[in-house]
C-alpha cells in the first residue's frame, strides 16, 4: 500500500461480554468509568504507548440505561486527559461502535491527532428485553407506519430468511448450523459469553423467537467494553510490535430504512456489497485473497447474506456451506472466528469494537485455539437495520 | 375501490401519530380508503405518503387511492415482543409488494404464503384505525 497516511489499529483490550450491570448481594456494582479506565490503560501498554501519546477520544454513545451521561468528557476528566483532536459520542443503531472506530481513524488520518482511542462500554442487561424492545423498535422502523404493527429489530431478519429458504431452497437446519459453528468458535474465545457447546438438535429444539429463528439463532443480550488503540502507521512501525493496518474502507447506505419502498431484492444486501466493493477495490485485493472475516451478524441468516453479498459464497449457497464447514475455523474461509454476534455475544453498541479486536488478535497471531493459520488479510463489515447500510474495513497484518 | 374494514375490540397498542399532512391518509382508511401522494413531476407514487417526492424532490404531489391489492414478499410471527405488544403475542407480520410498484409492512392477519396474493382491510379500533392484510384467491 503506498499511501502515505497509513493508519495501524496498534492495540487493545476488552472486557469479556455477559452481564456486569446490576447490584451485587453486598450492595456494590460495576461502575461504567472503572470498568473503561481498566481497558484504557490495558490497551495502551499493549500498543507500547504512552498516555501523552492520546491526542483524542471516540467513545460509543452509552446506552440511556447507563448511570453517568455526558461520557465521554466525564472520561477525559477521569482520565485527565487533554486532547487536541476529538472528544465525543458517536450514535449510528448497530453501526454505532464501527462509526466510532471510523471517526478515530478518520482523526489520525486529517492530522488531528497521532494516536486516538475509539472505545466504548454497553451496559444493558439491567433492563429487561421486552422494555429494551420499546426502545429498539422505535430504532429499526418507521414509528408511525411499521411499529404500530409491532415489528422487532430481528423481525425484519427472520423475513430475510424466509424469504431466503423460499427463494434458494435452504433448510432451515442449514441456516441453524451457522449458530453452531460460532459457538464452537466462542468455546475457543475467553472473551465469549456463550461458550457450552452445543450440536444442531440443540439449536432446533429451542423456542421460536421470529419464525424460523429460534432463542439460538438470535442474540443474546450482554454487557461489554473495549478499547482500542489507532495510530498513524509510523508511530505503530516504531513501536517494532506487530498491528493491523487498514488497507480498505467502504461504507454505502442503499437510501431506504428496513424495507425499500420501491419493491427490490430485499436479500441481495446492496449496501454491503457496494461497501464491499469499494473496500475491495482500494485495498487492491478481492474476496479470494482473504483469511478471514469479522461480520455482524444478528441472527444465522444475516450472516449468510453478507457472505454472500461479499463474494465470501455463492449466492444461495451460503447456508449450505456453513452446514459443509466451509466458513467454519479450518475451513476456506473462517467467518466470526470470536463466535461472532450469537455466541461471543451481542452487547450492541460496542459489538464492533469486538469483531475489530478479534482481527486484530488473530493477524497478530495472538488467536490462541481459534488462531487461523498464517492469518494476513482480514475483513470487517458492519451494517445498521436491515443491512441498509453497511461499513466494510480490510486490515492486514503489519510488523 | 373500498377496503373490507373490519371492527376490531380496543385501542391500538403504539397508535401512530398524526399530522397535518398524512391526516388526510388516516381519515381515508377510516373510510376504506388506501390514499398515498403521488409525484406531479416524475409520477412516482410513494408510500408512506410524503409532502416532498423521495424520488426527485418535488413539492407537488397529489393523492391517489391504492387498489390495495398486492402480493406477500415475506412474513415472520413474533413470539417475544415489546411490551405494548405482550396481549398479541403471537402476531405475524409481513412485507407486501402492492400492485402499484409500493412496498409496504404490516400485520398478516392469517396464514397466506410468500407471493400469494393478498389485500389490505381497514382495522376500526375504537380509538383509531390501522390496517393489515389477508390472503385473497387468486
Amino acid at each position: 500500500m503506498t499511501r502515505s497516511n497509513n493508519v495501524a489499529i496498534l492495540g487493545g483490550a476488552a472486557t469479556p461480554v455477559g452481564k456486569l450491570q446490576g447490584v451485587s448481594e453486598d450492595g456494590t456494582q460495576q461502575l461504567e468509568h472503572e470498568v473503561l479506565g481498566r481497558l484504557i490503560v490495558e490497551a495502551l501498554a499493549d500498543a507500547g504507548l504512552e498516555k501523552e501519546d492520546v491526542g483524542s477520544m471516540i467513545f460509543t454513545l452509552p446506552r440511556p440505561y447507563t448511570q453517568q451521561k455526558y461520557f465521554a468528557t466525564f472520561m477525559a476528566n477521569y482520565m485527565r486527559l487533554p486532547c487536541d483532536g476529538l472528544v465525543m459520542e458517536v450514535l449510528g443503531n448497530g453501526m454505532t461502535p464501527a462509526l466510532t472506530f471510523q471517526v478515530a481513524v478518520d482523526q489520525v488520518r486529517l492530522g488531528r491527532t497521532k494516536v486516538a482511542l475509539a472505545l466504548g462500554i454497553n451496559f444493558e442487561t439491567g433492563t429487561p428485553a421486552p422494555e429494551h424492545m420499546m426502545s429498539s423498535m422505535r430504532a429499526t422502523g418507521d414509528v408511525d407506519f411499521h411499529t404500530p404493527f409491532g415489528f422487532t429489530p430481528i423481525s425484519w431478519y427472520a423475513m430475510d430468511a424466509v424469504r431466503y429458504i423460499h427463494e434458494h431452497g435452504s433448510s432451515r437446519e442449514d441456516l441453524a448450523m451457522v449458530a453452531v459453528k460460532n459457538r464452537r468458535h466462542a468455546s475457543l474465545n475467553p472473551l465469549a459469553q456463550f461458550r457450552k457447546p452445543m450440536t444442531l438438535e440443540d439449536v432446533l429444539a429451542q423456542r421460536p423467537i421470529v419464525d424460523p429463528l429460534g432463542l439460538y439463532e438470535v442474540p443474546g443480550r450482554g454487557d461489554g467494553a473495549v478499547c482500542l488503540v489507532i495510530a498513524e502507521e509510523e508511530i505503530a512501525r516504531k513501536t517494532g510490535r506487530p498491528y493491523a493496518r487498514i488497507r480498505g474502507e467502504g461504507f454505502y447506505h442503499e437510501g431506504a430504512h428496513q424495507i425499500s419502498e420501491v419493491p427490490n431484492d430485499m436479500i441481495a444486501f446492496e449496501a454491503a456489497r457496494r461497501a464491499g466493493a469499494k473496500a475491495f477495490a482500494e485495498a487492491g485485493v478481492s474476496a479470494g485473497d482473504l483469511d478471514l472475516a469479522e461480520i455482524y451478524a444478528p441472527c444465522t441468516i444475516v450472516e449468510v447474506l453478507v457472505a454472500e453479498a461479499l463474494g465470501l459464497c455463492p449466492r444461495g449457497q451460503g447456508a449450505r456451506q456453513a452446514a459443509s464447514g466451509e466458513t467454519a475455523l479450518g475451513g476456506r474461509i473462517p467467518i466470526c472466528t470470536s463466535g461472532g454476534l450469537l455466541s461471543l455475544g451481542h452487547p450492541a453498541y460496542v459489538t464492533a469494537l469486538y469483531s475489530y479486536y478479534e482481527l486484530l488478535e488473530q493477524l497478530r497471531h495472538r488467536g490462541g485455539e481459534r488462531q487461523v493459520k498464517g492469518a494476513e488479510l482480514g475483513l470487517a463489515c458492519t451494517e445498521l437495520g436491515n443491512y441498509n447500510a453497511a461499513m466494510v474495513h480490510v486490515l492486514e497484518a503489519a510488523a | 375501490m373500498t377496503l373490507p374494514i373490519i371492527v376490531t375490540k380496543g385501542t391500538r397498542a403504539y397508535p401512530p401519530r398524526m399530522s397535518e399532512f398524512t391526516q388526510l391518509f388516516w381519515d381515508g382508511l377510516v373510510a376504506g380508503r388506501f390514499l398515498t401522494t403521488r409525484c406531479n413531476a416524475c409520477e412516482r407514487p410513494s408510500f408512506p405518503p410524503k409532502p416532498i417526492c423521495p424520488h426527485c424532490w418535488s413539492e407537488s404531489v397529489n393523492w391517489i387511492d391504492l387498489t390495495g391489492k398486492g402480493r406477500l414478499y415475506s412474513a415472520t410471527t413474533v413470539h417475544a415482543g415489546p411490551a405494548v405488544f405482550s396481549a398479541d403475542l403471537p402476531y405475524r407480520v409481513g412485507i407486501v409488494d402492492l400492485d402499484e410498484g409500493l412496498r409496504l409492512a404490516t400485520r398478516v392477519l392469517d396464514d397466506t404464503e410468500l407471493d400469494q396474493p393478498v389485500e389490505l382491510v381497514v382495522l376500526k379500533y375504537e380509538d383509531g384505525p390501522l390496517y393489515g392484510v389477508r390472503g385473497i384467491p387468486a
